[in-house]
């Protein structure tokens, strides 16, 4: 980064170690959604600016709080001090303290205007193209280039250019993935575009959110990156593009409806990578959230896929949600769950994918993320919108084989 | 320095002056300055107990202290108490106090106007805060962007209190602003040309500018989302196309210009500070308000910088870039002078004084920062994270109210005729000092880690955790810091030392009369001949080198009394005759305007009943969205009733309103004019 500044580049490369130093505790490791780990060519070219930045503004703030001090000290009242002499001004000085931030400034121009049309120009062309489209308060994600869609969990391809269409169903959100690139809202009416290459990356997951007030739940709108080899993308997407497996043909039900942990093992998927595995999974992005007081699930249900997917398919869930697959859920207002079983976390990157999570979530999600418009559906539970409990609903027992059921949809 | 002990600390000695009715009707730029202060002071707290809230809230991840959405309400009712319920009004208690006092005038130009000004923000404040009360307050952030603050994403009251409480806010700011400028222009003193302008009444007159210009904007920002809230306009319903940028815009046409109605008088009560305790005056007089007059007008050109993450096309990013590093100049020529200012002074580290040079120390911190979101491509990572939270609190914490509390110190001895505790003092200051910086510094780091703003919780394990603690930490400890000021006001304002006519030694009019000034100011209007009258007055042989302008006295013809009072510089003592009532003088002694013959408004409660009507007047449509939730859930007849509410309260509030303010116009502002004059 010191390649571009030459005259002063010993002070340059003082203050930048000071910088390095000082955020040497800054690693990914202890700090995982630092920006100070660029991963890709827009985190580069954002970072070098940001040096640049840095050490001109740590040189200003040393200078002025040094000379504050020094004359704090000097000029302090002394007794038998003479009467301080009323300077009323130094035309020269002035014009120096005038024109010399003024040169500062454009050598923090140039390359600011250089890096603007370079990130926003065109994406190159066969970019992988990913449109975004914010929900309050998840995320949706399609690939028009595969026919995917899928929701809060982000697959990109290492060391491809992915260009982002950036869309919002309702108010504005910001999208952000702090260690891979620079964000951009999501406004109403309008489409951004955001684009950039995870080519300094290995195999990776990564927190992403919404940096743009959005309501209740703004702090809930959470996502996961997750940077997978080409090899284990193009198994990903041919994953995707394939209908739910289970119950997809409506066969009978089998035993595999007992969730199956290793992908090799389910026989019915023809793609070799399902997904990022959870073993991999690196702590920071396994979510940590408590789940609120006033909510139960009967431990110790033990759900059944089949009964499962038939509650799902006359229950008010497919009016929100569509599985491909189940011609009965075609609903687009909540996230596709085709492949909901295969996703680590749910309610956008709040929860973890497990059954007691899921459950109480089926059970009532107004009480696992505020403000949230799926209804709850728990039998006996209090409605946190309306204000009222509910006189029937899904009981325990039917909730845990809806459980059972999205978590074979792998 | 205070010798004049025998002066009684109580101006208003005699009954006509003392009561609660003596505050309500009082047209008395000093008590409506008083009645600004307190106010303001008290809204401080509770906006400071907001952000202690939020702090509880957030010192660990996944706080359970309050709820998704009561958080969502303090952080909008954090933003904006602390913005137009303190900091604005507490600048507005300097302008109502000090602008007449430093021009040489016996009062505002319009005395009940500016008491109605008051009024309107404190039931504007009132009106905000109703809102807790029905667990209704605000929650679409002070920003209030559309189209979450639309009726389809808000459906509750909260951004009704909320659009209709900052537009009443709005008609309080408006107003005073045209009356300071009036002030200004209107009711100087003879001889003091602009360039003899303290300092502090040049940074409030071009404050008064940005109000002017910037809040008919947010006017009608707020005008399009209540039409669109109560009567079904489209300006920013997405579902009719609508493009909610159109708010965006608007909002920060106004909101970027407000930054600097927030930070331009700190820097001129800096400015009076400064020069004061450092014995010399302002280096550069000429340069400081050019940069004043500079920041302003660059100020109304670099809104959407706070817009580079919704994108707008690299042209436009490009050119408010460049010009938000721009306006880093004229700020950096503010440091520097204040810093060349104190270069070869006398020092007197009293408390004012470390409040200013905190100023100087911790604003330079806020104002780097900004220069590094100037930066497009920079700010994409730093936008809408806590490095932006630390970024502005270091400017309006560090910068702000460190300049406030500068002045408060500095002015609460010719408000209230007693000095503010300088032990206490000293300790609020240490305290104020490290606990801001332990609040705001970590949210630098948090916020380049990648925190998000605006989230009542965070997840473990994402590196933020000891940042938030510590700034919770600091957070509590600024609570404390603000306890001992406010116990150090109750104190020193009963048993603080007499402070005299002017305990610093300072250079400029308001020191030359009583402490606290008598209710007409000046016995005898001064007649100014140089920038710091009282300076030549006491040490003339310091002053005599200074290059005071003469420039335009003898254009002017100034004249008092219909006598010539161009009266010279004490360098040119002797040179020209000086009419013994207009000579700078000092007044020690403290009469009645009546005992002088002094004509001075009468006392009026009719802007207090004309704020009251419009206050009611603009309550009715939460009536009307009542009724409107009311006939949605079928219940016609409560839909009804409050219709009839809706019409009783709007018609009610407007005749209230109309009556009073033709009662007020058709009322002489002096009843009787003693006959002394002429």
């Amino acid at each position: 980064m010191t390649a571009t500044i030459r005259p002063r580049r010993r002070l340059h490369a003082a203050l930048t170690a000071a910088l390095a130093l000082a955020l040497a505790g800054c690693s990914a490791d202890k700090y995982p959604n630092t920006i100070f780990e660029p991963t890709t060519e827009f985190n580069r070219e954002v970072l070098s600016i940001f040096h640049s930045l840095f050490f001109w503004s740590a040189l200003v703030f040393v200078l002025v709080e040094v000379a504050l001090i020094w004359v704090m000290w000097r000029y302090r009242r002394r007794e038998g001090a003479p009467e301080p002499r009323h300077v009323h001004g130094n035309t020269t000085l002035e014009i120096a303290w005038t024109l010399i931030p003024a040169v500062i400034l454009i050598v923090i121009a140039v390359p600011t205007v250089r890096a603007i049309f370079r990130t926003q120009a065109k994406a190159v062309p066969g970019a992988l193209q990913v449109q975004v489209i914010g929900h309050q308060w998840w995320w949706e994600f399609r690939y028009p280039q595969y026919g995917i869609t899928t929701a809060n969990e982000l697959y990109l391809p290492i060391g491809r250019t992915v260009n982002f269409e950036l869309k919002t169903a309702d108010v504005i959100h910001s999208f952000w993935i702090p260690r891979l690139g620079g964000k951009r809202d999501l406004v109403s009416n309008h489409t951004n575009y955001l684009w950039f290459t995870p080519d300094s990356v290995s195999e990776n997951a990564f927190n992403g959110s919404c940096n743009e007030y959005c309501g209740a739940s703004h702090a809930n709108m959470r996502f996961r990156a997750f940077t997978v080899t080409p090899a284990e993308f193009e198994q990903w997407t041919i994953h995707q593009k394939s209908p739910a497996v289970f119950g997809a043909t409506a066969a009978p039900v089998t035993a595999a409806a007992a969730p199956a942990t290793t992908p090799a093992g389910a026989p019915v998927t023809p793609a070799s990578y399902i997904g990022f595995s959870a073993d991999k999974l690196p702590p920071y992005t396994v979510p940590t959230m408590p789940i609120p007081d006033g909510i139960t699930f009967t431990p110790g249900l033990t759900g059944d896929a089949a009964r499962g997917q038939q509650i799902y398919s006359r229950s008010s869930c497919i009016g929100c949600h569509a599985i491909a697959g189940n011609p009965m859920s075609q609903g687009v207002i909540g996230p596709n769950l085709t492949h909901v079983g295969s996703r680590l976390t749910i309610a956008a990157g709040l929860y973890p994918n497990d059954e007691r999570h899921l459950a109480l979530w089926i059970k009532n999600a107004r009480v696992m993320k505020p403000g949230v418009i799926m209804p709850t559906l728990g039998k006996g539970e209090f409605d946190p919108v309306l204000g009222t409990t509910l006189k029937s609903g899904l009981s325990d027992q039917e909730i845990a084989d809806i459980v059972a059921y999205l978590h074979a949809l792998k | 320095m205070a010798t004049i002990a025998a002066n009684p600390p109580h101006a208003y000695a005699d009954d006509a002056h003392s009561g609660i009715w003596s505050w309500l009707a009082t047209v008395d730029h000093k008590r409506i300055g008083t009645l600004y202060l307190f106010t303001a002071l008290f809204f401080f707290l509770v906006g400071g107990l907001e952000a202690e809230i939020i702090r509880a809230q957030l010192q660990g991840p996944n706080g359970k202290l309050v709820s998704a959405e009561v958080y969502n309400q303090l952080f909008t009712m954090h933003g904006t108490t602390m913005i137009f319920l303190a900091i604005m009004p507490l600048s507005a208690a300097f302008f109502n106090f000090l602008i007449p006092l430093q021009i040489g005038a016996r009062d505002v130009a319009f005395p009940r106007l500016n008491a109605f000004s008051y009024w309107v923000y404190l039931l504007g404040g009132i009106f905000i805060n109703v809102s807790w009360l029905i667990h209704a307050a605000p929650d679409g952030g002070w920003f209030g962007y559309a189209p979450l603050t639309t009726r389809p994403f808000s459906p509750g009251m909260n951004i009704d209190f909320w659009v209709l409480g900052l537009q009443i806010l709005g008609v309080s700011s408006l107003a005073a602003g045209f009356n300071f400028i009036t002030t200004v222009i209107n009711m100087r003193a003879p001889g003091m040309n602009l360039m003899r302008m303290p300092m502090f009444t040049w940074a409030a007159f071009v404050t008064q500018f940005l109000i002017v210009l910037a809040f008919p904007v947010i006017t009608i920002a707020l005008v399009f989302l209540m039409f669109d809230r109560f009567f079904g306009t489209n300006f920013y319903t997405i579902a009719a196309g609508a493009d909610p940028l159109l708010w965006q815009h608007l909002f920060w046409i106004f909101g970027h210009p407000e930054v600097y109605i927030l930070i331009l008088p700190a820097f001129g009560l800096v400015s009076e500070v400064v020069p004061t305790h450092s014995k010399k005056p302002i280096f550069g007089y000429p340069v400081m308000v050019f940069s004043l007059i500079l920041i302003a007008f660059l100020g109304f050109g670099v809104w959407a910088h706070h817009m580079f993450a919704v994108g707008m096309g690299p042209v436009a990013d490009t050119v408010f870039g460049v010009t938000t590093m721009l306006i880093a100049i004229p700020t950096g020529v503010k440091i520097f002078n204040w810093l060349a200012t104190m270069h070869g002074g006398s020092l007197r580290f009293t408390t004012a004084m470390m409040f200013a040079i905190g100023l100087v120390a911790f604003f330079t911190i806020g104002g780097l920062s900004g220069v590094m979101h100037a930066s497009p491509p920079a700010d994409l990572q730093q936008t809408d994270t806590y490095f932006i939270v630390a970024h502005f609190h270091y400017v309006l914490f560090g910068g702000s109210m460190m300049g406030i509390f500068a002045g408060i110190y500095h002015y609460f001895p010719k408000m209230t005729g007693r000095l503010l505790g300088e032990g206490l003092g000293k300790v609020h200051f240490w305290l104020t000092a490290i606990g801001m910086n332990l609040t705001f510094f970590p949210m630098h780091f948090s916020g380049l880690l990648g925190m998000p703003r605006r989230i009542y919780r965070y997840d473990a394990g994402q590196g933020w955790d000891g940042f938030n603690l510590a700034a919770s930490l600091g957070a509590y400890l600024l609570g404390i810091a603000t306890l001992v000021f406010v116990f150090n006001i109750l104190k020193s304002r009963k048993s603080g030392q007499v402070a005299g006519n002017d305990p610093w030694g300072a250079p400029t009019l308001e020191w030359m009369i009583p402490s606290p000034p008598p209710e007409y100011n000046f016995a005898r209007i001064p007649v100014v001949t140089s920038r710091y009258p009282l300076w030549d007055m006491k040490q003339p042989h310091l002053t005599a080198e200074v290059p005071h302008t003469a420039r335009g006295d003898r254009e002017m013809k100034v004249d008092i009394a219909g006598k010539d009072a161009g009266t010279p510089h004490p360098k040119m003592a002797g040179t020209a005759a000086r009419p013994a009532e207009s000579e700078p003088h000092i007044e020690t002694e403290t009469f009645t305007a009546r005992q002088l013959g002094i004509p001075m408004p009468d006392p009026t409660i009719k802007p207090l009943i004309t704020a009251l009507g419009m206050c009611i007047m603009l309550s009715a449509p939460l009536f009307m969205h009542h009724a409107q939730i009311m006939e949605v859930a079928g219940n016609a007849a409560s839909a009804k009733s409050a219709m009839t509410m809706f019409w009783v309260i709007a018609l009610g509030g407007a005749t209230l309103m109309v009556a009073s303010l033709y009662n007020w116009l058709l009322t002489p502002l002096e009843s009787h004019h003693p006959h002394a004059t002429e």
